[in-house]
């Protein structure tokens, strides 16, 4: 009896603190990650399958550092980075962050045109209507009343993998592939893999995921519980990644077809909704487009003024915090206009904007690793040795994959 | 020891990084941070921290009476550089440090009601030592600290010589800053400004400011506040964080802090709580309020039984005026208003209300029956909120008794507690659509 008790006081523990981990990982599967998993799949078939057992073990590593600062320090990222490294890094780091969310932030408006699209409505209408949509519903502070539908609208995703299953796919070989890597010294196929792994471990997710914990005001003690969170969302995030490797592969890569626009990525629907894929797909880019289009300019303003110590909030007025809101409308405008540019190719800006993330990334990271190695912000809970080794192993690789994408593109 | 007499102020930034020699003239290293000590109301310098070598950085402490020059040229020390001892990290747990306890940090504006960030320190140069005169808190000091400034100033310059921009220095008095900088072995904040400043600050200030702290920040500076700034903290923050910081509070303090909310707040708050978590505090209480506090748990909280509070002043019917006045001024309230007096029998009976003009205006040897309204209106424990509310405005009442079924005083319901439920209901509808939230 007493057992049983604990266990549902742990299951109630864990209902209270979970969300972060979940969220950030719903919002990294958007319009960015949707088209670059679809094009891995559908380009390289599952050549590109083994990438996410390292990737999901790099992303329950870096989230975990940031889930254990948050609640060591009750800090948030970009306010550690101001409070330890000074104004002049921060300013950096925040322009580094403000450049990669503008371009995520594009891609985001992409995802809705291209939805748009198969929809058969005029991008010019529906972009400034979305990007009107988002901007009321955080400045009005709507959104975490409609957060809720975002996420249940997110089973979508579960397309992906009944569509897997219909499509048969040939599971020894799969199996095969995500345990034989199959590197390629091939500047197409290492452009790809930055973007998938750019796409799954955005630097953006990082300040995130830590404020939205110390948001939650998770304490030492519970610490347990928001690993566990973060755990089953970079789980959830690469498993639904991997079926749309596996549907595009299927359907798209053994046929020959090549992703260029959104219509050629909804094929991939096709075993679970026939000739209804194109509005399946539409339907699920547009959520992921619109729910990602609304954390992320909100999310880099957030990041921004903690940093610059500017004053945050949306329950102030455009004068008492006036930096905040410009930044974050000014992100939304740029993000919608330049989608708006005639004849611009959706899924190009949406590949680059992930490559971005990738190079970018470890430029976060190591600030992440000097922080979270601080005796005196962490105390007892800095990283062990093991940590640290794979941390630091993540951040060579991803340096030397940007290192050789600059040579392949520059020099040849 | 010569500090530059051209200038009377200079802003920390300015000294950050700058090389310090020592008394031959070597180069030992650069100027990291700057040790200060409290005095009257403006901490004043007292060491200097040196920071060389990289990667593996060293730091050592030179006291003040050492130095002999400090200017944004750099600084000159009279010792010999061999002489000095040198630690693998900079964390003295005593003292207040500018670099690590202010310059980037969150800190409290008791001035403004809100925590800022500090992008620079302005430093008053006093004969031979240097006092914090003023924060900064501008885009200036944040050009200045990225090292744009003189460039961004000559641009504007050429455009507008007498650009707003160039004189619009925002600095705060070092007298209105509360430091939050925790204390590692204590977990409590350094408070060296006198409580008084924070006393100050409207209550409903007090808890916007503290909900706009971090989670350790808060557990840190309520362990460090005295019983009213406690009291004020608590009564003005939310239920969540409310349960936070009493989880994080020893019995004694609860008992402390409980004992001193008014009723109806402690209440507001107990019938929140799981029924074990609410025995165990009410066990903590003072038997005499606990009793009461669980008898007022009883009530529905949208009932005038759940609302009221019992901390009122009642005086029995014989009692003349000027006993009753001295009676009053014994009195110490925890916090509820106290114009109305309510005359009572031996059976605790409510006779007649009346108030504190009523009662200066009427002869000393009068009793003070005299001085009561003509009439008396009250409301019973289970009359609903909407009743109370009527019956208030219709009487322009600021308080209006309570009692039980044989019209015996049970206690008082403030215009306050109903405004507070009136904006609820109001603003249910508004509130499904529009939650105010704090991202």
């Amino acid at each position: 009896m007493k057992n049983l008790k604990t266990f549902w006081a742990k299951i109630l523990i864990f209902l209270s603190v979970m969300g972060p981990g979940i969220i950030t990982a719903n919002v990294d599967n958007d319009a960015g990650g949707i088209t670059t998993y679809s094009v891995a799949g559908a380009h390289f078939g599952y050549a590109l399958i083994w990438s996410f057992i390292p990737i999901i073990i790099a992303l329950v590593i870096i989230q975990e550092m940031c889930s254990r600062m948050a609640v060591v320090t009750g800090k948030g990222l970009a306010d550690l980075i101001r409070e330890e490294f000074g104004v002049r890094i921060t300013f950096y780091a925040m322009t580094v962050l403000v450049f990669s969310n503008i371009f995520n932030t594009i891609s985001e408006f992409a995802g809705i045109a291209a939805s748009a699209e198969l929809f058969g409505i005029s991008k010019y209408l529906l972009v400034p209507l979305c990007a009107i949509f988002v901007w009321w519903l955080i400045v009005k502070g709507t959104y975490k009343s409609v957060e809720k539908v975002f996420l249940v609208a997110c089973l979508f995703y579960v397309c992906y993998i009944i569509s897997g299953f219909l499509s048969k796919p040939d599971w020894n070989l799969i199996a095969k592939s995500s345990i034989h890597p199959n590197f390629q010294f091939d500047k197409a196929y290492i452009f790809m893999l930055i973007g998938v792994v750019g796409t799954t471990i955005a630097p953006w997710m990082q300040f995130y995921q830590q404020s939205s914990v110390v948001e939650k005001g998770i304490k030492i003690e519970n610490y347990k519980y928001s690993r566990l969170d973060v755990i089953i969302g970079a789980f959830v995030v690469n498993i639904i990644a991997i079926f749309i490797i596996i549907v595009c592969a299927n359907t798209l890569f053994v046929n020959g077809i090549r992703i260029e626009t959104a219509k050629d990525a909804a094929l991939a629907l096709k075993p679970l909704a026939g000739q209804y894929c194109f509005y399946l797909f539409a339907f699920g880019l547009l959520n992921a487009s619109v729910f990602s289009a609304c954390i992320l300019p909100l999310s880099t303003a957030y990041s921004v003024c903690e940093g610059m110590g500017w004053e945050i909030g949306v329950n102030r007025t455009f004068k008492e915090a006036p930096q905040f809101y410009s930044l974050y409308t000014a992100i939304i405008v740029i993000g919608a206009a330049v989608i708006l540019i005639p004849g611009v190719k959706l899924v190009p800006i949406m590949l680059i904007s992930q490559a971005t993330n990738g190079i970018l990334l470890p430029f976060v990271l190591i600030f992440m690793l000097l922080l979270v190695n601080n005796k005196r912000l962490m105390g007892k809970h800095v990283n062990s040795k093991f940590y640290n080794f794979c941390a630091i192993l993540i951040i060579v690789s991803m340096i030397l994959l940007s290192l050789f994408l600059f040579f392949t593109v520059f020099i040849k | 020891m010569n500090i530059s007499a051209a200038k009377m102020f200079i802003f920390f930034s300015e000294l950050m990084g700058k090389p310090v020699f020592d008394k031959d003239s070597r180069r030992i290293g650069e100027i990291y941070d700057l040790v200060v000590k409290p005095s009257q109301v403006y901490p004043i310098s007292d060491g200097l921290v040196i920071r060389k070598g990289f990667p593996n950085r060293k730091y050592s402490i030179v006291n003040w009476l050492d130095i002999e020059k400090i200017d944004p040229e750099g600084a000159v020390i009279k010792i010999q550089g061999s002489a000095l001892n040198y630690f693998e990290i900079h964390d003295d747990k005593k003292e207040l440090t500018l670099r690590r306890d202010i310059l980037d940090q969150q800190v409290v504006d008791t001035h403004n009601h809100k925590v800022i960030r500090v992008n620079d320190i302005q430093l008053l140069i006093v004969d031979h030592a240097l006092m914090i005169a003023h924060v900064d808190i501008g885009g200036r000091g944040l050009l200045r600290r990225m090292g744009f400034l003189k460039s961004v100033d000559l641009i504007v310059k050429s455009f507008n010589p007498k650009a707003k921009y160039l004189k619009n220095e925002h600095l705060i008095s070092w007298k209105h800053i509360q430091p939050l900088t925790i204390n590692p072995v204590s977990m409590t904040i350094k408070i060296d400004l006198p409580q008084k400043n924070l006393t100050n600050i409207p209550a409903a200030d007090l808890g916007d400011i503290f909900l706009d702290l971090n989670i350790i920040h808060q557990i840190a500076l309520f362990k460090s506040l005295n019983l009213a700034n406690k009291t004020k903290i608590f009564t003005n923050i939310d239920f969540k964080t409310q349960r936070l910081l009493l989880e994080e509070s020893s019995d004694q303090e609860i008992s402390e802090l409980l004992n001193n909310i008014a009723s109806d707040e402690a209440t507001d708050f107990l019938e929140k709580l799981p029924r074990d978590k609410t025995k165990h505090i009410l066990n903590l209480i003072e038997n005499k309020y606990s009793k009461r506090l669980s008898q007022l748990l009883g009530y529905s909280g949208d009932s005038a039984g759940g609302l009221m509070t019992t901390e009122y002043i009642a005086i029995a019917k014989d009692t003349k005026v000027f006993a009753a006045l001295n009676q009053i001024k014994e009195r110490k309230f925890k916090s509820e208003p106290a114009q109305f007096i309510y005359i009572i029998d031996e059976a605790n009976h409510l006779i007649n209300t009346t108030n504190l003009r009523r009662l200066i205006m009427a002869g000393p040897d009068e009793p003070i029956q005299n001085s009561a309204f003509p009439k008396t209106y009250f409301v019973h424990l289970d009359s609903s909120v909407k009743e109370v509310a009527y019956l208030m405005e219709k009487y322009k009442y600021f308080a209006i008794p309570v009692v039980d079924e044989n019209n015996v005083l049970q206690g008082i319901i403030t215009v306050d507690d109903i405004l507070s439920q009136l904006i609820a209901f109001a603003w249910r509808r508004l509130k499904r659509i529009k939650i105010i939230q704090k991202t």
